[in-house]
């Protein structure tokens, strides 16, 4: 972990007990801060700027009724992140999901790991990254964009760290196949 | 402060209902306080039901009596410990190791029972009085398991497991086999028949007391299960 990680994490750390001792500037500082990779973390369940938001709700929501369970000094990230995860499957398997998608053209960018920037145009990579199952899309996001480590990833989504490293791999492998199938086809 | 970031329905949940809260102790300690919950009504149950070791006790070795009862405690506490790691979000227990502390837990239990009725036939299973004998076992395992298994599912729905059911089902275990490791000692049958239907049938059906628990609480509070 780098040193500005290291320092980000210390300070949600500091803003989450203040939240738990009761502190309503600690939870605005722990949303601003976790707002934004949140929001990213959520479109890739939903694909839908607007759920994500009302997602979001719903995730600060449960937080809040489960501000108890975070156990000070563990790091904050895979505890929120396992929760915002947890309510996105709960919409998911609700089933008003299709009723509420966008169509494709309005879907907001899914962000590209700058590891895969040199392989293909942002469009291209956008569109192969829609294509990855959910789970491998998940992984990349966590890990490449959102800079977790595989320990962090593993507790989140509740495997190994090594699966997640694997499926990690297996992502970026497939992408680079598609890729070169794609550039294949264009020739 | 960036409260212009905050929607103010939000904000005024949050704020109308701000109280201080304690954060939850570590797994570790919560995992101590149910052994120690579950030793004090294991010794009460032991006493109410006026229970005494079995007579081949000492046709047993050592490490099969009261070695395999440590193991199995042992065991137990850790399946329990897991359960409660699992009910706290972003300490999820991944998959295979759930399965590996499972298998391990009824494993344990069956080589246990297979071991014991190779050392000693114990007390002969009378025609007729087969089912009168599983009963009264059967009753024995699940009062010896219930004081475990209600502190562990206590403290798993107090947190916030996400999993519930795979939550309950290690908690289920857990106290199962904590109940199995008391009752190895105390069981006079070894017959394998006696062992397999009615310890073994009670240490699966704990189990999935423990998994359908946590489908119940999952279809409380988040309205699916």
């Amino acid at each position: 972990m780098g040193v500005d990680r290291k320092a980000e994490e210390e300070r949600l750390i500091a803003l989450m007990i203040g939240y738990q001792k009761g502190n309503m500037d600690d939870f605005e500082g722990l949303y601003a801060a976790l707002k934004q990779p949140l929001l990213r973390y959520l479109w890739t369940f939903v694909r839908n700027a607007t759920m994500a938001e009302d997602l979001l709700q719903d995730t600060f929501l449960q937080i809040h009724r489960a501000r108890q369970t975070y156990t000070p000094p563990r790091p904050v990230r895979p505890w929120v992140y396992a929760i915002t995860r947890h309510v996105a499957l709960m919409h998911l398997r609700s089933g008003r999901r299709r009723k509420e998608m966008l169509a494709d053209d309005q879907l907001p960018e899914i962000p590209v790991p700058p590891e895969m920037e040199k392989f293909a145009d942002r469009a291209t990579l956008h569109q192969m990254l829609s294509e990855l199952p959910h789970h491998s899309q998940e992984v990349l996001m966590l890990h490449h964009l959102l800079g977790m480590s595989f320990q962090e990833v593993g507790q989140i989504l509740g495997i190994a760290s090594g699966t997640a490293k694997v499926r990690s791999h297996r992502a970026l492998k497939a992408l680079r196949e598609r890729l070169g199938e794609k550039e294949g086809g264009d020739a | 402060m960036n409260t212009e970031l905050l929607p103010e329905s939000l904000r005024e949940t949050i704020s109308n209902d701000l109280a201080p809260v304690r954060p939850l102790p570590p797994a570790w300690i919560r995992t101590l306080y149910a052994v120690a919950v579950a030793a004090a009504g294991l010794a009460m149950v032991v006493a109410a039901f006026k229970l005494s070791l079995r007579p081949d006790m000492e046709q047993l070795p050592m490490w099969l009596s009261w070695g395999c009862t440590a193991l199995q405690l042992i065991v137990g506490v850790v399946l329990v410990g897991m359960a409660l790691r699992e009910a706290v979000p972003g300490s999820g227990v991944p998959a295979g190791a759930v399965t590996l502390a499972v298998s391990t837990g009824v494993l344990m239990q069956i080589l246990v029972g297979v071991a014991t009725w190779m050392h000693s036939p114990g007390m002969p299973l009378i025609k007729g009085h087969g089912l009168k004998a599983g009963v009264t076992c059967s009753t024995h395992d699940l009062a010896l398991a219930l004081p475990a298994l209600a502190i562990t599912l206590w403290l798993v729905f107090r947190a916030l497991p996400l999993r519930p059911s795979i939550a309950g089902l290690l908690g289920g275990t857990g106290a199962a086999v904590t109940a199995d490791a008391i009752n190895h000692v105390l069981c006079p049958m070894s017959d394998l028949r006696h062992v397999l239907v009615w310890h073994t049938g009670m240490l699966f059906g704990l189990m999935l007391v423990g998994w359908f628990a946590g489908k119940l609480w999952e279809r409380k509070r988040f309205g699916q299960g």
